[in-house]
Formats: C-alpha cells, sequence, structure tokens
C-alpha cells in the first residue's frame, strides 16, 4: 500500500509547508499535483476523514507514478478476469515429490508474481494447491492445503497483502496432466494461480 | 512373515474329520465346516430370483472364515436317490459334508420363498430351519440373511452379509458418493452435486454418513443421512476440512482441518458446535480415526518428517508414535477387535496395505499387485475393504477369509470405502 502512504506523507508535508513558511525542509517534488484536492478540505491531513483520504488514493498523479516500478502499465491490463488469466501475469510454482516447501525456481517464479501483484493492487488471486495421485486422497487434501499455504505466505512476506490471496486444495482431485509416471505427476505437483478479482 | 488371522486361512486344511466338534468354533479362525449345497435343479431351477439366489449365498458362504462350501466336482458325485432323501443326504458325507443345506424354493405371483434345512450329518438331526420370503427382486437379500444366518449357528454372531459399503466414485462423470452391498451389488447413487466429494465415513448405528464436499466451493465437512436423503454441515471451518470419524457412540465427529497451513485434527459434535482443536505440532496431522472403545484416537502426522501413525488419547493428549519401521503409513482404521490397526504402507515405491498389531507391535504387509490403499475393516473384523489400482483404474477389492481379494466395484475410479453392519 505504497501509493497510499506516499501521497500521506506528501499531504502532511505540503501542510507542513504551508504551516511553516520558511522552514529547511525540502519540498517534494511532485507536491504541487497532490496538494491542491487535499488543501481544498482545509483540514489537517491527519484529521482527515475517512471518505476524503479515498477520494485523495484516487489521485491519477500517484497511480501514474507507480507505473514505471512496476515495467507493466495498469493500462496494459486486460479487461477481464478470464482474459487475465489466459495472459497468464500469475505463474505456477512446482513442488517436489510429497513436499510443500519452495524450491529456488518457485521462490524466483513467486518473486515475479509478488512484483506484478505489488504494482496491480486491485487484482485478487486464489492459490490452489495440486498433488499427484500418489499418496492417499486425504494426505493430498492436506498437502496441496500446505502447498497453497507455503505460496501466500511467501507471497505475503513479499509485500502482498494476504487479504487477496484465497487459498484452496484440491488434493489429487483435479489433476492437470492425467499420466500414471512423472511425466504427469512433476506437473500435478502445482500451486496453481487463478486471477479472482481484477 | 506372521501369519495374519484374517488372510492365512486359505493355507489352512478345510477338510476337517467327521468327529471334529465343529460347534466349538465360535471365533473366525482354524477350521471350516463342509457344507454341501445342491445346486438347484427341476421345476424350481428356472424360477425367478433362483440362480441369482444360489449364486450369491455360495459368494457370501465363501467369504465366511467357519462355512467351506464342497467343491461342485466333488458335489457332483452324490448320488441323488429320489425315494430316499436320507440316504442321499448320507451320501454327501462320503465327499467330506459335516453338514447339509437343504433348499426348496419356490414362487408365487412375485413372491419368492425359500424353506432351508440344515442337516448335521453326524447326528442326522435338523441343526437350523428357517423359511424366507421376499419379492423375487429381494432373492439375493434373501441370500444373504440366510447366509448370516448360518454364520450366526456356528459364531453366535450373524454374518457381515447384509452391510454396505459406502465409497467416493467418478462412474457418473463427477466425484459423488455410492452405495452398495458388501460385494459391489446393489449400487445406488447417495449424492448428486457434481462437485467433488470424497472420504464417506458411516456413523457405527448406520444413521449417518459424514464425508468431505466442495459443494460450496471449500472442501467442508458435511452428513448425509443416506436413507433419508439429506445433508447438514458439520464443519465449515475455514481452509480445509476432511477425513471424518465418528466416535462409537455416533455423538461426535474426529477430523482434520486447519487454516494456516498445516492441518491438525479436531473434534466436534454433529450438532454444529464450535471444533475443539486437539493437536498443535507444526506439521500435517490427519486421517484420524476413533478406536472401537471411544479411548483413543490414532492419525496419521508428519511430525517426524514423514507420515507416520500416531494415537493419542481422545482428549488429544499422550500422544505415541505407533509406526517406526515404515517409509510412510497412513489411513489408519481399527479393527472392530481394538487391537489392530489396518493401515497403508510403503513398500518397494508401492502402497500396500499392513496390519499392525498393538499388543506386540507386530506389522504385517498383506501385498499385493499395483498400489494398495485405504483398508477398512468389515463391521465383524473378518474382511478387508481396499482400494487397488491393479486393473488400470482405482477399484474397490475385499478380502476374506479365503485370502482371496474379490473385484466388487468395476465402474470408473472408486476411492475411500467405508463399511457398516446396517445402514438404518
Amino acid at each position: 500500500m505504497r501509493p497510499k502512504w506516499e501521497v500521506i506523507t506528501l499531504i502532511v508535508l505540503v501542510f507542513a509547508a504551508l504551516g511553516l513558511a520558511g522552514c529547511s525542509r525540502p519540498k517534494p517534488v511532485v507536491a504541487p499535483e497532490v496538494a491542491p484536492p487535499a488543501a481544498e478540505s482545509g483540514m489537517p491531513a491527519t484529521t482527515t476523514p475517512s471518505g476524503e483520504a479515498v477520494q485523495v488514493q484516487k489521485e491519477p498523479t500517484v497511480t501514474t507514478a507507480q507505473i514505471p516500478e512496476s515495467g507493466v502499465g495498469a493500462s496494459e491490463l486486460p479487461t477481464s478476469v478470464e482474459e487475465l488469466n489466459k495472459a497468464g501475469f500469475v505463474k505456477d510454482v512446482f513442488f517436489d515429490t510429497n513436499r510443500a516447501d519452495l524450491r529456488d525456481d518457485a521462490r524466483e517464479i513467486l518473486a515475479g508474481n509478488a512484483a506484478w501483484l505489488n504494482a496491480h493492487n486491485s487484482v485478487k488471486i486464489l492459490v490452489e494447491g495440486h498433488c499427484d495421485e500418489r499418496n492417499t486422497e486425504e494426505y493430498n487434501l492436506a498437502l496441496g492445503w500446505k502447498r497453497s499455504n507455503a505460496v501466500k505466505s511467501y507471497l505475503s512476506s513479499l509485500g502482498v497483502d494476504a487479504g487477496r490471496i484465497d487459498t484452496i486444495s484440491y488434493g489429487e482431485g483435479r489433476p492437470i496432466a492425467t499420466g500414471h509416471d512423472e511425466g504427469s505427476w512433476w506437473q500435478n505437483r502445482r500451486a496453481r494461480f487463478v486471477v479472482v478479482a481484477r | 512373515m506372521k501369519a495374519h488371522h484374517v488372510l492365512a486361512l486359505a493355507l489352512l486344511p478345510t477338510l476337517a474329520s467327521a468327529q471334529e466338534v465343529y460347534l466349538k468354533v465360535t471365533t473366525p479362525g482354524l477350521q471350516r465346516v463342509m457344507m454341501g449345497i445342491p445346486r438347484p435343479g427341476g421345476p424350481a431351477a428356472g424360477l425367478p430370483g433362483v440362480a441369482e439366489f444360489d449364486a450369491t449365498l455360495r459368494t457370501d458362504l465363501a467369504h465366511t472364515a467357519v462355512i467351506a462350501v464342497v467343491a461342485d466336482d466333488r458335489a457332483g458325485m452324490v448320488e441323488v436317490d429320489a425315494r430316499d432323501a436320507k440316504l442321499t443326504r448320507q451320501r454327501w458325507r462320503s465327499v467330506g459334508a459335516q453338514f447339509f443345506l437343504e433348499l426348496s424354493p419356490s414362487a408365487a405371483g412375485d413372491r419368492f420363498t425359500v424353506e432351508a434345512r440344515l442337516w448335521d450329518l453326524v447326528t442326522g438331526e435338523i441343526t437350523f430351519s428357517r423359511r424366507l420370503a421376499g419379492t423375487s427382486a429381494l432373492a439375493a437379500t434373501v441370500a444373504h440373511t440366510l447366509a448370516n444366518e448360518l454364520v450366526r449357528t456356528f459364531t453366535g454372531r450373524p454374518g457381515p452379509f447384509l452391510s454396505r459399503i459406502a465409497f467416493a466414485s467418478d462412474r457418473s462423470g463427477a466425484r459423488e458418493l455410492w452405495l452398495m452391498r458388501w460385494d459391489g451389488s446393489e449400487p445406488q447413487q447417495l449424492t448428486n452435486h457434481k462437485s467433488i466429494a470424497l472420504g464417506p465415513a458411516f456413523s457405527p448405528d448406520g444413521q449417518w454418513l459424514a464425508f468431505t464436499s466442495y459443494l460450496r466451493g471449500k472442501p467442508q465437512l458435511f452428513a448425509l443421512r443416506p436413507t433419508q436423503g439429506y445433508i447438514k454441515p458439520i464443519s465449515t471451518l475455514p481452509g480445509v476440512n476432511s477425513s471424518p470419524s465418528f466416535s462409537p457412540d455416533g455423538r461426535r465427529v474426529v477430523f482434520a482441518a486447519g487454516d494456516d497451513g498445516n492441518t491438525d485434527i479436531y473434534v466436534t459434535d454433529t450438532t454444529g458446535s464450535t471444533p475443539e482443536r486437539l493437536t498443535v505440532a507444526r506439521a500435517i496431522e490427519t486421517q484420524p480415526t476413533w478406536s472401537p472403545n471411544g479411548r483413543q484416537i490414532a492419525f496419521t502426522s508428519t511430525m517426524s518428517g514423514s507420515p507416520q501413525l500416531y494415537v493419542m488419547d481422545a482428549e488429544g493428549t499422550n500422544v505415541r508414535r505407533l509406526t517406526t519401521t515404515d517409509v510412510f503409513a497412513d489411513e489408519a482404521s481399527w479393527a472392530p477387535d481394538g487391537v489392530r490397526l489396518a493401515y497403508t504402507t510403503m513398500v518397494e515405491q508401492r502402497f500396500q496395505v499392513a496390519i499392525l498389531d498393538l499388543r506386540d507391535g507386530s506389522r504385517t504387509v498383506v501385498g499385493g499387485p499395483g498400489n494398495n490403499e485405504s483398508p477398512t475393516f468389515s463391521p465383524d473384523g473378518t474382511s478387508l475393504a481396499f482400494v487397488s489400482n491393479r486393473t488400470g483404474s482405482k477399484q474397490i477389492f475385499v478380502t476374506g477369509p479365503d485370502g482371496v481379494p474379490l473385484q466388487i466395484t468395476r465402474a470408473g475410479n472408486n476411492t475411500g470405502p467405508s463399511w457398516v453392519a446396517q445402514v438404518q
């Protein structure tokens, strides 16, 4: 939620600048673009009612300021959840047999997913835990649950709000590949990402 | 390898001498009495229901620990004297029979009736006689009832042939709950949710079937009343709810749940109270199963690294590890005697059913082709049902006292058997 904090910080700084003219604090670069609507409210930022704070959050200047950091513009987001899922911005990760801890390649993929999610704060995702057909059915339900939650907790450690990540385990119940050898099994030991809200 | 009670019987001699004190065979065990049962003959053979009755009775009796039926090749040597029934009965002794089951089927309209007399060939007296009747559509049920009564004659307890097995099957397209007889006959679809249903578990009285369902999108626990066709939620905790097992009094359900990534064991009552958590380890705990006396709960935990079986007191205290030599152990299922656990182990990268004897810690692997898992004891403790992929798909098999597995499902994939004496 960095944008919000930046806005609030800026507002505070602007009021500080207005209230304490001649102070030696450096002026924020984008202050003029943010300050007017907040200043028009005529209230100190710290006591701004939440309704107005939301209004401030919607300030277009701040949103566009975030674009260069992510590399993917908000305007490039597909218009529907279905298309978002097809585009594959968040990538699935795979697990070793019987394990729910994250491999290095999984962490790398998740870091990319986290960066994208951090740049698109409105997107909500479901992480599905899947298992191969080996192990018993209900043990796999528990293992898939552990896998999906390992992913959630890692994303969360990378700054993605846990409230945006839902998890579910399908165990071995919904295999992606239906063969009975490692060629299928590795594909099914997966945390699958589904975008549920844009 | 230590011989196991249930499965080693095929190796034992089944032909007992006429002097055997057969009525002392009160526990499934060492000797089976030889029973002569003539194949249906004459006009009665063509009556509706007779063929089904005969086949069902023979399948049932082949799966008892106390009765062996004289094989057809020897039975065929018995010369029937149409004028002297007593002489004919005595001729069955020469082919090894100790008992002779005289069956007189008749049909009137849709009514199917069987008069059964069990003759003790040593004393020459009738040990047992019954008249059983039903519609001809119920011929198999009549046979199961008779088989149960015959077993009761020798053990004091009825046989398991009216029992039913609940299971999950994808034969209709989606994974639904189904119910069948112990031999796979009379399959009935119990749910039509077009979601994912798995892991059914009967209450001991056969009134309720608890199971996991994705009916509302997430795996939650429900209980189904098979005879009345309605369901109610048991646990809808966030995350996973799975692996239900009823307490012996049917009032509580122990299950696996967790919303922090690790499933733990919880217990709740069936009226929808707040579940109570029994385990706290930061590992996967799942597949709890209540012991027959209600005092203990066996479960699977990965607290040592791999899945292993543990047992704890029903209050969640006094946790002990049960399996130590398995690379994998899961899906514990208590025998009704409370001293044996069937479970799924791994041998040479394949799942196999094993029996753990809690009295001495000995472990017997019941090997078979393919992967074999999800064992559950029959209500009388003489048989095991399990799931095997030996045919290429997941099918349910029943291993009886003769040690020969009987495949009881064929359509689709079938998993998670739960066996109950009677559905109420």
